[in-house]
């Protein structure tokens, strides 16, 4: 090394030229984008989170929630996260996502949490997959009517075209079929099994933040920690609480107490209520969203686009 | 001499009198670095003792989540951050001060001035650590992968790292003699890139917060260019050092170090966009850091060719010096973990690895067969000079170096073939998802084997270093080596 001035300069050009690089110039390019809004200035996405979800998000932060779930919907091309259907949930299971993720979907979030691992599934959408209000109480029939072939209420639903075939001639199932068909035959047990309320609505995520693997069939290999340290137990006085947890089995309470979720639970819960990405943005090709033209889907479309969202409505 | 290999042991001498002077002169500088580097080295080892366990914890719950997951502190989501900063602030860290500290008062030729300084700068040091892991604890963890302490606990590290640095900056402005040699470039790096790299993430996530997935962006571009140019310089810088050093032999080539140095700080300060590959990011970045992590290939030749070049005929060396050992295990882990590191970060590849376990393979892979491994020589060869005393039992030695060769390599085999699994079948959509997360749990169970072994290298160390601590040392003035040395005249080190 000739003298120390050189030295110094190249150890503070390089580092310069990184963080320059990498941080700053992506800063100028995405690092103000605004919400979306149509012309009206109507329909604006994404919103800004309420105060609840907002701390529950920090909540989600705090105890590590994002070491295994992702918030990230990769593109059709590099994975399967577009043709992957949730484990459970009513028939046909929800998808995980209508689209990719675009940079605008998180202009609200901090701390971002787009993850690194999936120890657990990717929750970028996982309030789309909760009921619908009118949904709710249509997907017990749903479930019951195709009797004749009891595979396909519990099948993860095929990629294409599932809702032509679910009455006739459905694939095969997968050998690796978690549910186990008894269940599902179980006429009493459709609505809410072994009184599990319905997929991926509140009530579900806190009794499965409260005891992951009481989910049966679903969720017994799971290996999600159980965050009953945000749940209290109360001794009933009165009136039992309308939103304490309906559990079953070892997990209940004794006679005369019940579980009820913290706020820190509560704040958690309408957080991943508020996780929602499926509006339409422009600058993401939107499979269901924006052209449904189903004729043309099958045939035009690649393999790994999915079904034009029979959901959503 | 040894009748073996035909190789000196020990450095070669010069003529009487000059190397008298200079042995002297060597014995004075060790001295005035004993109290702040050997602080450092006992805090590091028992923020690695604690976070040895937290891994152990960490892994076991991984596999068993039903266990001890009833208290909010011990839950799965907050011991894991804690055993990260743990061993990056705690161990590494500390570790990798005290080395380069060391290092550069030898290559300065001057004694340590004001070890008041730096005495203070390590208490508020471990306040600082201190302080965040019981943050994380009781759930005010950030977020932000590496970067979990909250913004009080990050100002108090960055006043202790002010004391130490500006102490370092004392040194390097009273050295000795022009010449500047290669472990003083990347020492010199590291002590500038490392404030600037913790003061830009804080400032861009907590001061001034960037927008959205920006915030992702910065947490990587941190986390990587910490492994690299803090950790990874370090721990190169000390490679040079150590193996020229223990063999009694220049430095193979001037040009090809650097040249290799500054490619290194040029290309892996690119690298960590890679991690977010096809996110919702402009796919400008992360090409750009597939790029810089290809052409990491660069500096990992010229310096893997410099170190194997200075090695060459000197291996069986090895079989007798602990330092060199452990260091040269650590160089070559760095040319595997790079290619490693290039090989996942390929389109093609990280498909089937990004979100698994492979890249928690990588991490360590760095972490520790690199960074670690190199960290482990330097304390070997420079603890008996600050106390005065050498290393007891040749057997610990062997034993925590096996235990912790093995244990690093069973850990990135069984994540990095785990995460190919669970990645294979996250790729196969009509697989339940619950099947492909559980298809990698033998993996996990294999990892919490592979973390037994390291708990088991660990408390050796721990304690071979408690008796260094106390005096309890052997006395003599043949170094310990690995296995005994028929030379005549030398008594037997077992």
């Amino acid at each position: 090394m000739k003298g120390l001035l050189p030295l110094f300069l190249g150890l503070f050009g390089t580092f310069a030229f990184s963080w320059i690089g990498l941080t700053v110039i992506p800063n100028m390019q995405i690092g103000a984008l605004n919400p979306q809004m149509d012309e009206e200035g109507t329909d604006i996405y994404p919103m800004p989170k309420s105060g609840m979800a907002e701390r529950g998000q920090r909540i989600y932060a705090a105890n590590g929630c994002i070491y295994c779930h992702s918030q990230q919907v990769r593109p059709d091309y590099v994975s399967a996260d577009l043709d992957r259907t949730r484990d459970a949930g009513s028939s046909p299971r929800p998808k995980w996502a209508g689209r990719r993720s675009a940079p605008r979907d998180y202009i609200f979030d901090r701390p971002v949490q787009l993850g690194q691992e999936r120890m657990g599934p990717d929750l970028a959408d996982i309030a789309k997959a909760a009921p619908t209000e009118e949904e709710s109480p249509a997907a017990a029939p749903a479930g019951n009517a195709p009797a004749a072939s009891p595979a396909a209420p519990q099948s993860p639903a095929p990629r294409a075209n599932v809702a032509a075939t679910t009455a006739g001639g459905a694939p095969s199932p997968p050998t690796t079929l978690p549910a186990p068909q008894a269940t599902a035959a179980n006429p009493s047990s459709t609505p809410s099994r072994n009184g599990i309320p319905p997929a991926y609505s509140a009530a579900w995520h806190h009794r499965h933040l409260y005891s992951p693997r009481s989910m049966s069939p679903d969720n017994v290999d799971s290996t999600m920690p159980a965050y009953k340290f945000l749940y209290e137990k109360h001794q009933i006085s009165g009136e039992p609480s309308a939103d304490a947890l309906q559990l079953t089995g070892p997990d209940a309470p004794p006679p005369g107490w019940e579980i009820v979720p913290s706020y820190d639970a509560k704040c958690l819960v309408t957080y991943l209520m508020s996780l929602d990405q499926s509006h339409p943005l422009k600058e993401v090709k939107s499979a269901g969203g924006v052209a449904p033209a189903p004729a043309a889907s099958p045939a035009a479309t690649p393999a790994g686009s999915p079904p034009p969202a029979p959901a959503k409505k | 001499m040894t009748p073996a290999t035909g190789i000196s042991l020990k450095e070669p001498t010069i003529s009487g009198a000059a190397a008298d002077a200079e042995q002297l002169e060597r014995a004075r500088i060790d001295a005035s670095t004993r109290v702040p580097v050997l602080m450092f080295y006992a805090s590091a080892m028992v923020w690695l003792l604690i976070g040895t366990l937290l891994a152990g914890f960490v892994s076991f719950k991984l596999h068993a989540p039903d266990w001890m997951a009833d208290v909010s502190f011990l839950t799965w989501g907050r011991l894991r951050p804690v055993h990260m900063n743990i061993m990056v602030y705690g161990w590494a860290s500390m570790a990798a001060m005290g080395t380069a500290i060391w290092l550069m008062a030898r290559l300065c030729r001057t004694t340590l001035r004001h070890p008041l300084l730096i005495v203070t700068g390590i208490w508020f040091w471990n306040i600082g650590v201190l302080i965040g892991v019981v943050a994380i604890l009781m759930g005010y963890s950030t977020g932000y992968q590496w970067l979990e302490f909250p913004p009080y606990a990050a100002l108090v590290l960055f006043v202790a790292y002010a004391l130490i640095m500006s102490w370092a900056v004392l040194m390097f402005r009273f050295r000795r003699g022009n010449q500047i040699y290669i472990t003083q470039w990347y020492l010199l790096g590291a002590f500038l890139w490392f404030p600037w790299l913790y003061a830009a993430a804080q400032a861009m996530l907590f001061v001034a917060p960037v927008q959205g997935v920006l915030q992702a962006a910065v947490g990587w571009w941190y986390g990587n260019n910490l492994l690299f140019l803090w950790f990874g310089t370090i721990a190169l810088g000390t490679a040079y050092y150590m193996i020229p050093k223990v063999i009694g032999r220049p430095v193979y080539s001037y040009h090809l170090a650097t040249i290799g140095f500054w490619t290194y700080a040029l290309f892996s300060s690119w690298t960590g966009m890679q991690r977010l590959v096809d996110g919702p990011f402009p796919a400008w970045m992360i090409t750009a850091s597939i790029a810089a992590t290809i052409l990491t290939i660069i500096p990992v030749a010229t310096v893997g060719l410099n170190h194997h070049m200075t090695m060459q005929g000197y291996f069986p060396v090895m079989r007798y010096s602990p330092t060199l050992r452990f260091t040269v295990f650590g160089a070559m882990s760095y040319t595997v973990f790079s290619v490693v590191g290039i090989l996942i970060s390929l389109r093609s590849t990280a498909r089937y690895v990004h979100f698994t376990e492979a890249t928690i393979a990588y991490s360590h892979m760095g972490f520790y067969a690199f960074f670690t491994m190199i960290i482990f020589g330097s304390m070997y060869y420079i603890v008996p000079r600050l106390v005065g005393r050498e290393w007891r039992y040749a057997t610990l030695i062997k034993l925590h170096f096996w235990a912790s060769a093995y244990g690093v390599g069973l850990m990135s085999l069984m994540l990095l073939a785990g995460g190919f699994v669970q990645g294979s079948s996250e790729q196969s959509p009509s697989m339940p998802f619950i099947e492909s997360a559980a298809s990698v749990l033998p993996y996990l169970r294999g990892r919490t084997l592979a973390a037994l072994l390291l708990t088991i290298s660990h408390f050796i160390f721990a304690f071979h270093f408690g008796l260094m601590l106390f005096g309890l040392g052997r006395t003599s003035t043949v170094p310990t080596f690995l296995n005994p040395v028929e030379a005549e005249g030398s008594e037997s080190p077992l």
